[in-house]
């Protein structure tokens, strides 16, 4: 047992999650550079001022990494961005209803995505207890946003068939 | 310019007269602070049907006070669940959120409350004696400095946001490669749009706001069943909404006056420094509070002084803003330049001028906010001990809430689904940022300093016909890089000397 704890606290951190943020980084200070190859000086000099920061100290953080990755301290294992692993299948399915939500707004209008994203959602995040609590929540949400928001303020937000019914009828 | 105390007393017993305004104004501008996407500045736009309806005076007493109180109502969602309201309150959550897991919302909720009306009391108090010295303070600004001033802001939030120095800077920079997408101001060339034409205005605001905060978190959260830690929850289910808590925070705060005056001073300084607004100040202030601090390790865990430094200082730029738009006519941020246009349209011309004019409404902003301040604070002090209770609410219910509220908030600036969809982005590049140790704000920092860093380094360059080196031709600027290096370097110092005292026998 012991031997067994003492090994997975030697084990060397995971940094390949790490790596994103500068990868991604580097891909658009790349990117933004060749779109400006082009372009007269004054659009190019700022970014070509700030990128070269960026790339240095991308440089310093991969040579840092590569010597941790030498010295055995950390591995290319995913790690942090994934754990804990239990959650991912909930993320992963509230991902989809969060673009599911962008993607159907601009049909269904604010009032109707909102209450069947928070109604689906919270059923998700709830594993299905509470459903009662859930729909009332939901309808509560959805309508007081319309009412606050679109009734009161005159908010533009992305109408559909029940905002166009209700301006119809009031 | 010249101003006697009779017309001081004047002008405060004139305000007064506008309660009426003033008290509807703070309401609305504590629940439009409190929501990303529904700034000041929206609100204000929104309104102005309204706005211009009203004689320019109460029309400018009713934008100060939204104004004011939008800037306080920025700080309640940051500290009750990470979520800035504005980008002014961006540094709020390092210590204020933290105190919100420890179960000690409340407390965290009336020192912000507090410091921010102090803050602002103070701030607004020393702008109206010292405004004709203060605005002399933008005139010495030029494109020059203001690029030192904007390298050492992403510096000054690389090295206070994150634990790792190199990876702050990292995120800071990266950020403001992303600020630099858009189309070039002079001859409109697309950069970095990747084709999208909803990117030639650059990348809005409220989508990165919405995006590295809320969704973000949101994602993150779902992995509790609240956002409180477990003792955090215990506490908090255990306590009762009672005054306890709020007296505590009260006193906690006022014992620490001498840090609400200087931080709100430098919120002041910066606020007259037009485009650099209440984000910079309130990192600006966290990164001297923890310079000057005896535990500088505290901060970031839910420090009373980590929260109290950023707190007072993005309310010290609310009248620090309206001092270049008062009195040279440039606004200082973008409520400031709202409030212009609404001046413009009423036919008053801002400038030295209007001190001889119609001094009611050059110095009427100003006693509005102070007159705002101390009404905010009767109001809002005793709201802190059922606000703080949102915390105990399951992330279950909560998350779904913030991730569709605070997307479709950021379709309302420009009205694109494309928002939403920039927002999912920020979102996605927050979690793994969050996830991975890079602080979301330094890059949000990025992201707004951007197209400001451009805009003043095409300037520069046009003026020194393109000689790179320009940046180092001004002496102010040059004692700037200075405090940068400095800055840069101080914790590192300061660490290894502690470091060499340990180790030193005796």
């Amino acid at each position: 047992m012991d031997e067994q704890a003492g090994r997975e606290k030697r084990e060397p951190r995971g940094i390949a999650g790490e790596l994103i943020i500068p990868v991604a980084a580097l891909a658009l200070t790349v990117y933004y550079f060749i779109t400006i190859i082009d372009v007269p000086w004054t659009a190019q000099v700022s970014a070509f001022f700030v990128g070269t920061i960026l790339i240095l100290l991308l440089l310093i953080f991969f040579i840092r990494t590569a010597l941790s990755l030498g010295r055995g301290e950390v591995s290319l294992r995913i790690g942090e961005i994934v754990e804990p692993v239990l959650f991912v299948p909930r993320r992963i399915v509230l991902i989809v209803l969060t673009i599911g939500y962008v993607l159907f707004i601009q049909w269904a209008g604010f009032t109707i995505t909102t209450f069947a994203f928070l109604l689906l959602a919270m059923l998700l995040l709830n594993e299905g207890r509470n459903k009662r609590l859930i729909f009332i929540l939901s309808a509560v949400f959805a309508i007081g946003g319309w009412l606050l928001f679109i009734v009161a303020f005159e908010t533009r937000f992305p109408a559909g068939p029940f905002e166009q019914l209700m301006k119809g009828l009031f | 310019m010249d101003f006697s105390l009779g017309l001081f007393a004047e002008q405060f017993a004139r305000t007064f007269t506008y309660w009426y305004v003033i008290v509807p104004s703070i309401l609305l501008g504590l629940i439009v602070g409190a929501i990303p996407g529904f700034s000041a500045a929206n609100t204000i736009i929104i309104l102005l049907p309204l706005t211009l309806a009203l004689d320019p005076e109460t029309g400018m007493v009713f934008m100060v006070a939204l104004y004011a109180s939008s800037r306080l109502g920025a700080g309640i969602p940051a500290i009750l669940v990470n979520i800035p309201g504005t980008a002014g309150a961006a540094a709020t959550p390092l210590d204020g959120y933290p105190m919100t897991k420890q179960g000690r919302g409340q407390q965290a909720l009336t020192i912000s409350f507090v410091c921010s009306t102090l803050g602002g009391l103070l701030t607004t108090i020393i702008a109206l004696l010292a405004m004709p010295w203060l605005s002399v303070v933008a005139y010495k600004l030029h494109s020059v400095e203001m690029i030192v001033v904007m390298i050492f802001g992403i510096s000054l939030i690389a090295s206070i946001a994150a634990r790792d120095t190199l990876k702050g800077l990292i995120a800071g920079f990266f950020g403001l490669m992303i600020g630099f997408i858009g189309a070039d101001v002079v001859y409109e060339t697309p950069r970095g749009t990747f084709g999208f034409l909803e990117l030639y205005d650059r990348v809005p605001l409220i989508p990165a706001l919405v995006g590295l905060f809320a969704i973000s978190e949101a994602f993150i959260v779902i992995e509790g069943e609240s956002i409180l830690t477990k003792q955090g929850l215990e506490a908090m289910k255990k306590a009762t909404a009672g005054w306890k808590e709020t007296f505590e925070g009260v006193h906690l705060a006022l014992s620490r006056w001498w840090h609400i005056v200087w931080t709100s001073i430098i919120g002041l300084v910066v606020g007259i420094i037009p485009g650099a607004g209440a984000a910079i100040a309130a990192f600006v202030a966290y990164q001297q509070s923890r310079i000057f601090s005896k535990t500088p390790e505290k901060y970031g865990t839910g420090h009373i002084e980590g929260l109290i430094a950023p707190e007072s200082a993005n309310n010290g730029v609310t009248s620090g803003t309206l001092i270049p738009l008062l009195v040279i006519g440039v606004p200082g941020g973008a409520t400031a330049a709202i409030m212009a246009v609404v001046l413009q349209y009423h036919g008053v011309t801002v400038g030295p001028d209007l001190f001889l004019t119609q001094p009611n409404l050059a110095y009427g902003p100003f006693t509005t906010m102070a007159v705002t301040y101390g009404m905010m604070l009767l109001i809002i002090l005793p709201m802190a001990r059922y606000m703080s209770r949102i915390t105990i609410v399951p992330t279950t219910f909560m998350a779904p809430i913030v991730i569709s509220f605070t997307l479709v908030g950021s379709f309302v600036p420009r009205e694109y689904i494309f928002d939403m969809y920039l927002a999912l982005v920020f979102g996605v590049i927050g979690y793994v940022a969050r996830k991975t140790g890079y602080h979301v704000a330094a890059i949000l920092i990025g992201v707004i300093l951007g197209p400001l860093l451009e805009q003043y380094f095409q300037r520069a360059l046009r003026i020194a016909e393109g000689d790179l080196m320009v940046i180092f031709s001004s002496t102010l600027g040059n004692i700037l890089w200075v405090f940068m290096v400095m800055s840069l370097a101080f914790p590192y110092v300061m660490a290894w000397w502690r470091r060499r005292q340990k180790e030193s026998p005796g």
